[in-house]
């Protein structure tokens, strides 16, 4: 029973950094129509950025958090203003995003290779609360807590953000039509770049809690978050921030719970086979709309 | 002379993976003339590869090797289309990614057949001929396919696929065609991958050769068949060259180079409404 509860808290902390990386992974496919591949990367940069302030400036834990989300959303403005922008300006596809995105995924991935040495680096172990909150009935590390609670806190932000404030009906009205945004009054070239900031930051969250969590800054770590983040989107139904978040809890609990209970070989295709399950019966997700095109 | 034959011995296998990764990339490209962004063609080529792989190792002749392993392609492309095209094409780019996924989950779970994390070493090289001959057959079908009923089908198909079934193309038909092709492609280009490599695990047929030969083809040029040939040629050539610059920064500069590409030249390298365009100011300016 505690070994049940124990993998339940497991799960629960993994999947929140699913839910939390892809919240910021839909944000901009569901915005912007980009399926990025670099968004991993900017989860990596996070880690590291939140990493180096660690190391150097010996900060309390929120400001090294607030460092990577930081870094993450610099690098978030830079790929898109260099790579998406130049494609929008001409009308170009979702194909055209896809492939500059692979493009930076090469570059920041490789970079991010260079600068931790080629290997997996962790935090140092008095930068973060590393205690554990409880020991009885079952042991809870200070940091699943934080994961969770920031899944929480960042699921209900962004959810009233985009459904209640001006700013998340700019952001949706840019996502639907960009001209017809901009005759209504609204910046449209400003809104995209405060998207992908919000998205960087987001996604950068997600990689600092998980560089510290599974003690694995590298570029690694943004890849493992991307494609399970990307799972997540799509069983939630990517227009809808709450399905993410719970999509992404739920695949953290059953991957800890295939792997502990079943077979630790079948973890990942289980999380894939209902990635496929769910795009081939229910496309728009648990929580989306169906959305209408022309034929 | 010397120096000829000493340039062809260090580059002699980055010509034989441009070969390998055109067969990919033109596996690629029939999807994507037909409308859809598709990364089943690793899927194909795993099919493909591991056949191949099992085939040779039970020393059965390369024709037939490469004869099975292209019906092997093909038998998946169309248990793919079957199921995927239902779906419109966003998502189908997204369902043929999670099949990439699982994909590498079925290759390292049925260890009989692809021998698992170990993978499976090949005990021949690819002859160089037959590559060369393989490519050359295909790229011929290609050029036959791209005047014929089909290829102006799919351009079409692919430009507005309202005004194609208007036009009476049954869309049905020409994707699940474009499937096939790209099916029996990829598996052979599987097959040749594996023997050219004389190494298959289940990281050789994952994201990194999709992206590959997605870059490749629309690096190239994704609106004629020349254009994937050539797109994987500079897409492998790159990185030796890359390497010989700037060594330690190659994969940066195989990032920058194709960044450059999309933003100043979108449709790719090749691309015949370019070359139309500047046929006719030509004709009109004279």
């Amino acid at each position: 029973m505690e070994l049940f509860a124990s993998q339940l808290l497991n799960g629960l902390s993994l999947g929140s950094l699913y839910g939390l990386f892809g919240i910021g992974f839909g944000l901009v496919f569901a915005t912007l129509g980009i399926l990025n591949a670099a968004q991993g990367c900017y989860a990596s940069w996070a880690a590291i950025a939140a990493l180096v302030v660690a190391e150097r400036a010996g900060l309390p834990f929120p400001l090294i958090m607030f460092a990577g989300m930081g870094a993450a959303a610099v690098v978030a403005v830079i790929v898109d203003q260099m790579g998406f922008q130049p494609l929008r300006a001409r009308g170009a596809d979702m194909l055209g995003a896809l492939i500059t995105s692979i493009a930076f995924w090469m570059i920041l991935d490789s970079l991010a290779g260079f600068a931790t040495g080629q290997q997996s680096l962790s935090f140092p172990p008095q930068s973060y609360p590393g205690q554990m909150l409880l020991t009885q009935p079952v042991p809870l590390p200070a940091m699943q807590l934080i994961a969770i609670l920031a899944l929480v806190v960042v699921a209900i932000g962004t959810h009233l953000l985009m459904t209640r404030s001006a700013i998340g009906s700019a952001i949706r009205a840019v996502g639907w039509n960009p001209v017809s945004a901009a005759l209504s009054g609204v910046n449209s070239r400003y809104v995209i770049m405060l998207t992908a900031a919000l998205s960087g930051a987001i996604s950068g969250l997600a990689g600092t809690l998980g560089g510290v969590l599974t003690s694995n800054v590298s570029f690694t770590l943004g890849q493992g978050l991307m494609l399970k983040g990307f799972a997540a989107v799509v069983v939630g139904g990517y227009s809808d921030v709450r399905g993410t978040a719970i999509a992404g809890v739920v695949l953290g609990i059953l991957e800890v719970f295939v792997g502990q209970y079943f077979s630790a070989s079948y973890r990942d295709a289980f999380t894939y086979s209902l990635l496929l399950v769910f795009l081939l019966v229910k496309p728009q997700g648990l929580f989306g709309k169906g959305s209408f095109v022309r034929a | 002379m010397d120096n000829l034959s000493d340039l062809w011995a260090t580059y002699r296998s980055t010509v034989a993976f441009a070969m390998v990764n055109a067969m990919f990339a033109l596996s690629t490209y029939v999807v994507l003339s037909a409308g859809f962004l598709s990364f089943s063609t690793v899927v194909f080529g795993a099919m493909g590869g591991f056949v191949g792989a099992q085939m040779v190792i039970h020393g059965l002749p390369l024709a037939i090797v490469f004869i099975v392993s292209g019906l092997a392609g093909l038998l998946v492309s169309m248990v793919v289309a079957a199921v995927f095209l239902r779906l419109n094409s966003h998502w189908m780019a997204l369902a043929s990614l999670a099949l990439v996924l699982i994909t590498r989950v079925v290759v390292l779970n049925a260890t009989t057949l692809t021998g698992g994390v170990n993978g499976l070493g090949i005990p021949m090289a690819l002859p160089l001929d037959w590559l060369t001959g393989i490519l050359v057959l295909t790229v011929l079908a290609f050029y036959a396919l791209y005047h014929s009923w089909f290829g102006i089908a799919s351009r079409v198909l692919r430009e507005d696929p309202s005004v194609a079934a208007c036009m009476g193309v049954d869309l049905r038909k020409v994707q699940f065609i474009a499937f096939g092709i790209s099916g029996i492609v990829g598996g052979v280009g599987g097959a040749a991958m594996a023997m050219l490599l004389q190494y298959i695990s289940p990281d050789t047929f994952f994201l990194g050769i999709a992206f590959t030969m997605i870059a490749a083809t629309v690096l190239g040029g994704s609106y004629h068949w020349f254009g994937p040939v050539l797109g994987a040629a500079v897409y492998t050539a790159l990185p030796s060259l890359m390497q010989f610059i700037v060594p330690s920064l190659q994969d940066v500069a195989n990032g920058v180079f194709l960044l450059l590409i999309m933003v100043f030249l979108p449709r790719g390298l090749i691309d015949p409404r370019a070359m139309r365009l500047r046929r006719s100011a030509k004709g009109r300016s004279s």
